[in-house]
């Protein structure tokens, strides 16, 4: 047998065509593989060809900038462009986010997280009802308010986990508050609020005579970062602020105390692990799997090429391990390229400017005007004098109650 | 096949066994959209907020309820109504003036001049004008000290009541919006209906 007979009887056992076929069924495994259930038309019901499309960045963070705003816009008393945005968040927070492209889009594999329309963790979106919720009250609806921090404690709760039920002290304590407030009996709220506080602390009996409402906070609330070999691991922490504890010294009264109620730090690392995790986690392994197959297959192509040419110096035939060496090349940069472009990267979008922690009082005062100040105590319980602030409100006449917003956090 | 190609094979198999979904595991990643179902009907979880086809539909019921009444339909004179806020025990924010108004607007639309209703919302605005024609500060078609603001037959009012679950499978609310006409002189309910509105929905994986 001649030697180009010999090469045509090896390239009937291992033909071009064959290895193609091998490779295109590789490179379909490959990437088909990283399918991330993308929807398919007529699951995604009515969406428009607009819905289909990626959203702006900025509409895509029109929840967070309204978040942000709202926060600031409270602090600095414009209570208009704070229920406004507020409103305009909770519209899009306040439903549920079904077949929706952008979200689809952050679980497949070669997209981010947070190229989904953000709506924040439970504990920002908690802090949005809990902000209208105070605006509600100051316009003197607290049954809307009260709706508010219901929202608030729904959203908090983890119906996957009875031990991360909802927990906020002063969502259930204001709960029922309004509705002894309304006239009826708020103790249910109240002694749910209770068992949230613990032994810790013992929440004032509610007065539904008192006319002034004052909420407190104080300390920087907690960051988002990401970890993980990938950064899909999406984790929170708290810069402990040094304010512990608060109190109102009004006309030179006894100092009403601010007690810390709420701990945004507590409430953003106790809740549970998201759905959204475990998605991450197998964009992490696909990126880690597809990496290694690309290695494997990159060193198979070193391998066949080596053995191509001791083939060729001992006069032998090698295009086999010619062929060989060209498609697991091609594999293995498939592998690579694929797993470059897998983004497991978790959502760190994060509404920055939240405090850390909440609080307050309900006090009965006359109509007019009244001065003081907020005190802001350490740890030992010694006033941080550097951080005392003045405070000026006038209470109006009986009727509606009269809502005080303090704010440690300057924007 | 050779080595080569079997090894090729093994290859590819791995590759594509790595290359998982990323989603798989997550039951109904795409989440469910909010369903509106009968209140008597089991649902996977229960419903979502309160919106505009809610409103429609409750509005509509109690308008065509409020009508029917004997005291309504065969009042010797026309009677009187006034409006007051319904109270909100939801978790849900409303604008709380917005079913009375469209009640408000039904009847009128439907029943021309079998009721009438009082603009308690003008009173101060109106109180203001006549201390101003009292004084004579400005002009006056009628004896401005005659006390000509009438009072009220009924109260029309109403309640929004809510019950909320929560599951692995979704999220649910329920509505019950009740509304009543009171007799101002006897206290009397004379008409009291309520319609129910329950929704469910499951977000999508990404917001779970």
């Amino acid at each position: 047998m001649t030697s180009a007979g010999h090469a045509t009887h090896r390239r009937s056992a291992f033909s071009p065509v064959r290895a193609l076929a091998i490779l295109g069924l590789a490179g379909t495994g490959l990437l088909g593989g990283g399918c991330v259930t993308e929807l398919p038309e007529h699951r995604t019901g009515g969406g428009t060809v607009a819905d289909r499309q990626a959203a702006p960045a900025v509409e895509r963070d029109r929840v967070l900038f309204d978040y942000r705003i709202a926060a600031t816009a409270l602090r600095r008393g414009d209570d208009t462009v704070a229920k406004e945005k507020l409103d305009d968040a909770i519209a899009r927070i306040g439903g549920i986010i079904a077949n929706s492209a952008d979200a689809a889009r952050a679980r497949s594999l070669f997209a981010s997280e947070n190229s989904k329309v953000f709506i924040g963790e439970p504990y920002e979106r908690a802090m949005a009802y809990f902000y209208r919720g105070i605006l509600y009250w100051r316009d003197g609806e607290p049954d809307n308010a009260r709706a508010c921090f219901r929202s608030g404690q729904v959203i908090d709760s983890d119906p996957t986990n009875e031990l991360d039920d909802a927990d906020y002290v002063l969502l259930d304590y204001l709960d029922g508050f309004a509705t002894a407030k309304l006239g009826g009996d708020g103790s249910d709220s109240f002694a749910r609020a209770q068992r949230h506080a613990g032994e810790r602390l013992a929440l004032p009996p509610y007065q539904p005579k008192a006319n002034v409402l004052v909420f407190a906070e104080y300390g920087y609330g907690p960051r988002k970062y990401a970890t993980g070999q990938y950064g899909e691991l999406l984790r929170f922490y708290t810069d402990d602020s040094p304010s512990r504890a608060a109190r109102l010294v009004l006309d030179g009264g006894v100092p009403v105390p601010l007690p810390v109620y709420d701990d945004l730090g507590y409430q953003a690392t106790t809740r549970g692990g998201r759905v959204m995790d475990h998605i991450l986690g197998n964009k992490a392994v696909f990126k880690t799997g597809a990496s290694v197959a690309g290695d494997v297959a990159l060193a198979g192509s070193a391998i066949a090429h080596d053995s191509a040419r001791r083939r060729d110096r001992e006069g032998k035939d090698s295009d086999d391990q010619e062929f060989a060496a060209f498609g697991l090349g091609v594999l293995g940069m498939l592998g690579k390229l694929a797993s470059a472009a897998t983004d497991a990267q978790a959502d760190t979008r994060q509404w920055d400017n939240l405090p850390q922690r909440l609080s307050f009082a309900a006090l009965t005062l006359p109509p007019g005007a009244h001065v003081g100040r907020i005190e802001f105590l350490d740890r030992d319980g010694n006033v941080l004098e550097q951080r005392t602030q003045s405070v000026t409100f006038s209470v109006g006449p009986e009727g509606r109650d009269t809502v005080v917003f303090l704010s440690e956090l300057k924007r | 096949m050779n080595h080569t190609s079997s090894f090729l094979l093994v290859a590819a198999v791995i590759a594509a066994g790595v290359s998982g979904c990323a989603t798989s595991g997550v039951r109904q990643p795409a989440g469910v959209p909010p369903t509106v179902m009968r209140p008597d009907e089991s649902g996977f979880v229960a419903g979502t907020g309160i919106e505009s086809q809610d409103l429609v539909t409750v509005t509509d019921k109690m308008a065509r309820s409020v009508l029917g009444i004997p005291e309504i339909a065969r009042a010797q004179a026309r009677p009187y109504i006034v409006l007051e806020p319904v109270t909100n025990n939801t978790r849900f924010p409303i604008n709380k003036d917005i079913f009375l108004t469209r009640i408000r607007t039904q009847l009128n639309s439907k029943a021309t001049g079998q009721v009438s209703f009082l603009d308690r919302e003008m009173m101060k605005t109106l109180e203001r004008e006549r201390a101003l024609k009292q004084s004579g500060q400005v002009t006056a078609s009628a004896d401005p000290n005659v006390v000509e603001f009438r009072g009220a037959d009924y109260f029309l009012t109403g309640k929004l009541d809510g019950l909320t679950t929560r599951t692995s499978a979704g999220t649910s609310d329920y509505v019950l919006y009740s509304f009543r006409l009171t007799n101002a002189r006897t206290s009397e309910i004379v008409w009291e209906d309520s319609a129910e509105i329950k929704k469910q929905g499951l977000e999508d994986a990404a917001y779970r």
